[in-house]
């Protein structure tokens, strides 16, 4: 554009758009889609923030999609996940963490109060997969393989699907009409499930792997291990799981004066509730690992969701941390008391961690019954080619096995899993490794560099405490209600509002309205990074502003010659 | 063949760029010289995007006037008229007395920088503010002369380095302290009189607009930081104006017919080294020598001063104190 000069050889206005001075530049903005902390940590692989952001512009349906475009089951997972993803959260670092299963839960039951759908599952034109166990992981590659178009026919042992979710979750933290709910909407998609079919007894593997394109394999850990203390066992020996499935299935459960539970999971705390409930008046947990608190350290803390732990004190539960049971103290078959001896796990000089009992720290428990819950395998009936002997599969990170191609696994079922959550992971890992296998492409997971706390301008950011859950008191806690209670509409808009857009554009204006060079462009329509600004290299200076004014860290700095 | 050539289709509508939908008055078009990361060109936007179209502006020499218009260029959207460094609001005085003449009721916007408002112009400013001309004057503040290239001025803080007052045997920086512009203009009696800084712009545009709605003398002191006279990395611009604020060196306060009216209240004030020792100018504060410690003294001595003279600590949390009024949420600013 020539300069426009007037007959007065006046310049017009508005002509040192003629000028680029983005040719002064030696580094350039641009924009970068970081992973947000509390993505990075999902063990099923959803995007909070960008849910959350979702939830922040009042469209909780379009928050509901994209979140089941991930995990099929957030009104389950809301109630019953660990939520790694609040331990990251980077709000932490500045007031209080989002609460993002509150908000994850709200939505679920939103998409359950009003019957919203799944987009419609294309045709199975990818032909017929086979999916073993319907619990979480099995539900989760099911969800994802019919979403991919591919026909599934799901087969479980038990006659009604959710696996532990069904089984050996109680009540008070998993109502079944959720979980009722969240499954017989997975089952509208067009699956065909075939309940009361075991495998090894109804199923053999060879006919799954011949009559189906590809078989995955959530069968979960249904084997209790091996459980003695010096080769003694007690005469009324029963394991923690099978007495809690027992008592969700029936029930009953045996009422000892004061019990000790041994092992510190999920299955130990629960357990320990439902007998505390049950008016058993001392109920001990005997646990190698720490109790949460300052200082502790994560690798060695309860496996426990933090919450179900708090609770569990509230009621009564005397937790023996750093601890294992050394002897056991028997009169006839009959135990009457237990010995305990504080352990830590500790390097072995070797590079590994084995755990050290303290000779002198032995105390003396006075219990009628000592009760282990230190985890399940592989039940291997059936499976014996896949699993050499070992107690579970080892898999590669999309759950295929090295030496039966076709053949994928997830869940419990892998041994470093743990949660429900990496099982709805591992479901979807499965179904993109499947897809990708039958159409001869190498299978891909979206990883992205996370975004650190200081990487943040906080500035922007007034503090706020999160919105607190109602919690029902101890007094009134049962075994049927659920304890935790959910959010209302405006309490979960107002803590997704907490949410600080870590990594990811928050449309705030800020970069626009900094920006000394107008170099910063606001577009009405959303550009493919994922914001409404674009850099106008033309002008850009590259001067940084922008780049230490964004609230969320999504523009960085690079050089640019 | 004789084939027939289909007609040329009608050349479409010119489509806008997306420079020329932007939802906001452009007043001042990119292209500019100034330095990156320079505060005064981004409050001179700030100002005219607040203030609208309806509007002549005249400015004095210095930075903003060489930036915005190197011949045969200019970055100005609206009317825009410079003639000498001194004169400023006697140009603009000149304007708002035509438009009077005119019955027009454009409003007259002069700026100058704080070299063109608290010494060389300071008495035609004077002269305006006497005859109580309808004209907001606003004075961008870096604080020296920074387009001749960095001589002290009336506003450059106590104990800043310039070219011409250089640290050294005598003398830690300027002797001399910051003029105190902003009472002087009010003891003119003049309805509206207003400190605020390019780092917070919700207040920036709301001085403005409320400034325009008055009629009479109004005046404007915009605190702009210069990364080049004042030593400071580029794109720590709008940080350090903020720390200005935050600290109390930089009161953001309204004179109302010479009366305090609003301040904004400081959440929890900073100590002034957070301020000085992000810049070169202040640089010499920081060496091991005790004149250094009492000049550090001396500043955070001059900030408690006029957090106490303002009452610029707040009562506890308030939406618009200076960690409140920044606040974002998804979608624009929260005000």
């Amino acid at each position: 554009m020539a300069t426009l000069l007037t007959r007065g050889a006046y310049a017009l206005p508005g002509t040192s758009l003629n000028f680029k001075t983005g040719t002064w530049r030696s580094e350039k903005p641009q924009h970068k889609h970081w992973a947000a902390p509390c993505h990075s940590a999902c063990p099923a692989g959803e995007d909070a923030q960008a849910w959350l952001a979702k939830v922040q512009e009042h469209k909780p349906r379009e928050a509901w999609e994209a979140l089941t475009r991930v995990n099929p089951m957030p009104a389950v997972t809301g109630r019953v996940c660990p939520h790694p993803c609040e331990s990251a959260c980077n709000r932490g670092q500045y007031d209080e963490s989002i609460t993002i299963h509150g908000v994850e839960r709200w939505l679920g039951d939103q998409a359950i109060a009003n019957r919203w759908t799944y987009p419609e599952a294309p045709k199975g034109a990818g032909g017929r997969i086979a999916v073993v166990g319907a619990g979480p992981a099995g539900l989760s590659a099911a969800y994802h393989l019919r979403r991919r178009g591919f026909e599934v026919t799901l087969f479980d042992a038990m006659p009604e699907a959710g696996g532990l979710l069904r089984s050996a979750i109680p009540l008070t933290r998993l109502p079944r009409d959720v979980l009722d709910a969240e499954i017989a909407r997975i089952m509208g998609l067009g699956i065909d499930f075939q309940p009361r079919h075991a495998l090894g007894r109804d199923l053999r593997l060879d006919d799954l792997r011949s009559s189906y394109r590809a078989v995955f394999l959530g069968i979960g850990a249904g084997k209790s291990r091996e459980w003695s203390v010096d080769g003694a066992v007690p005469g009324d020996y029963a394991d923690g799981l099978h007495l809690l499935k027992e008592w969700i299935a029936v029930g009953g459960i045996p009422m000892p004066k004061a019990v000790a539970i041994h092992g510190g999971g999920n299955t130990a705390v629960d357990l320990a509730r439902v007998w505390k409930r049950a008016g058993v008046a001392e109920v001990h947990v005997i646990t190698a690992s720490a109790l949460p608190g300052p200082g502790a350290d994560p690798s060695d803390v309860l496996n426990v969701v933090p919450r179900e732990l708090k609770e569990a004190i509230e009621e009564g539960i005397v937790f023996h941390e750093h601890r294992t049971i050394q002897r056991l103290l028997m009169r006839g078959s009959k135990v009457v008391g237990l010995e305990m001896v504080r352990l830590r796990k500790l390097p072995d000089g070797k590079g590994r961690m084995a755990r050290v009992a303290f000779e002198g720290t032995e105390t003396v428990l006075h219990v009628d019954m000592v009760v282990p819950a230190i985890g399940e395998v592989v039940e291997p009936t059936g499976i014996e080619s896949l699993m050499h002997g070992a107690n579970y599969f080892r898999a590669d990170a999309f759950g295929r096995l090295k030496d039966a191609e076709g053949v994928l696994v997830g869940g419990d079922s892998r041994g470093d899993r743990g949660t429900v959550s990496a099982a709805i992971g591992d479901g979807r890992k499965a179904a993109e490794a499947i897809d990708a296998m039958l159409s001869g492409r190498d299978a891909v997971e979206e990883r992205r560099d996370v975004v650190t706390f200081d990487k943040l301008n906080l500035h922007y950011f007034e503090r706020s405490r999160r919105v607190a859950l109602s919690e029902l008191p101890v007094e009134k806690r049962t075994d049927v209600d659920e304890i935790e209670g959910g959010y209302s509409p405006a309490e979960a808009s107002r803590e997704a509002d907490r949410c600080l857009s870590c990594g990811n554009c928050l449309a705030c204006d800020n970069c626009w309205t900094l920006c000394p060079d107008s170099a910063v462009l606001k577009m009405k329509e959303i550009a493919s990074d994922g914001s409404h600004y674009r850099f106008d290299y033309d002008y850009c200076k590259g001067c940084g502003v922008c780049a230490v004014e964004c609230p969320c860290g999504f523009i960085e700095m690079v050089a640019d010659d | 063949m004789n084939k027939i050539e289909p007609a040329a289709p009608e050349a479409p509508p010119q489509e806008l760029s997306p420079r020329d939908r932007q939802p906001r008055w452009r007043g001042l078009e990119a292209g500019h010289r100034a330095c990156q990361g320079c505060g005064e060109a981004l409050a001179a936007r700030l100002v005219l995007e607040a203030a609208g179209p309806d509007v002549v502006v005249t400015n004095a020499t210095g930075c903003l006037e060489v930036f915005t218009t190197p011949w045969p260029q200019s970055a100005w959207r609206v009317p825009w008229l410079h003639s000498l460094f001194e004169n400023s609001a006697a140009i603009a005085s000149g304007v708002e007395a035509a438009m009077k003449a005119k019955g027009q009721r454009t409003k007259v916007i002069a700026m100058g920088g704080d070299g063109g408002t608290f010494d060389i112009g300071f008495q035609a400013l004077s002269g305006m503010l006497e005859r109580m001309h309808n004209v907001l004057y606003v004075c961008y503040d870096n604080e020296a002369y920074m387009n001749t290239g960095i001589q002290r001025s009336g506003s450059t803080p106590h104990a800043a380095m310039t070219t011409t007052s250089p640290p050294g045997k005598e003398r830690m920086g300027k002797r001399h302290m910051k003029k105190d512009l902003l009472s002087i203009i009010a003891a003119h009696h003049v309805p509206y009189a207003a400190s605020t800084s390019v780092s917070f712009p919700a207040d920036l545009r709301r001085k403005v607009r409320r400034a325009l709605d008055i009629e009479g003398p109004t005046f404007l002191l915009v605190h702009s930081p210069c990364p080049l006279g004042w030593g400071h990395d580029a794109s720590r611009s709008i940080e350090i104006g903020r720390l200005a604020v935050e600290c109390g060196l930089f009161p953001v306060v309204e004179l109302e017919r010479g009366e305090l009216g609003g301040v904004m209240p400081i959440r929890e004030p900073r100590p002034v080294t957070e301020y000085l020792k992000l810049q070169n100018r202040f640089r010499h504060l920081f060496a091991d020598d005790h004149r250094a410690r009492e000049e550090r003294e001396h500043l955070q001595a001059l900030a408690d001063h006029n957090i106490d003279k303002y009452h610029l600590r707040g009562d506890g949390a308030d939406p618009l104190d200076t960690a409140g009024i920044d606040t974002v949420r998804r979608g624009g600013p929260l005000r």
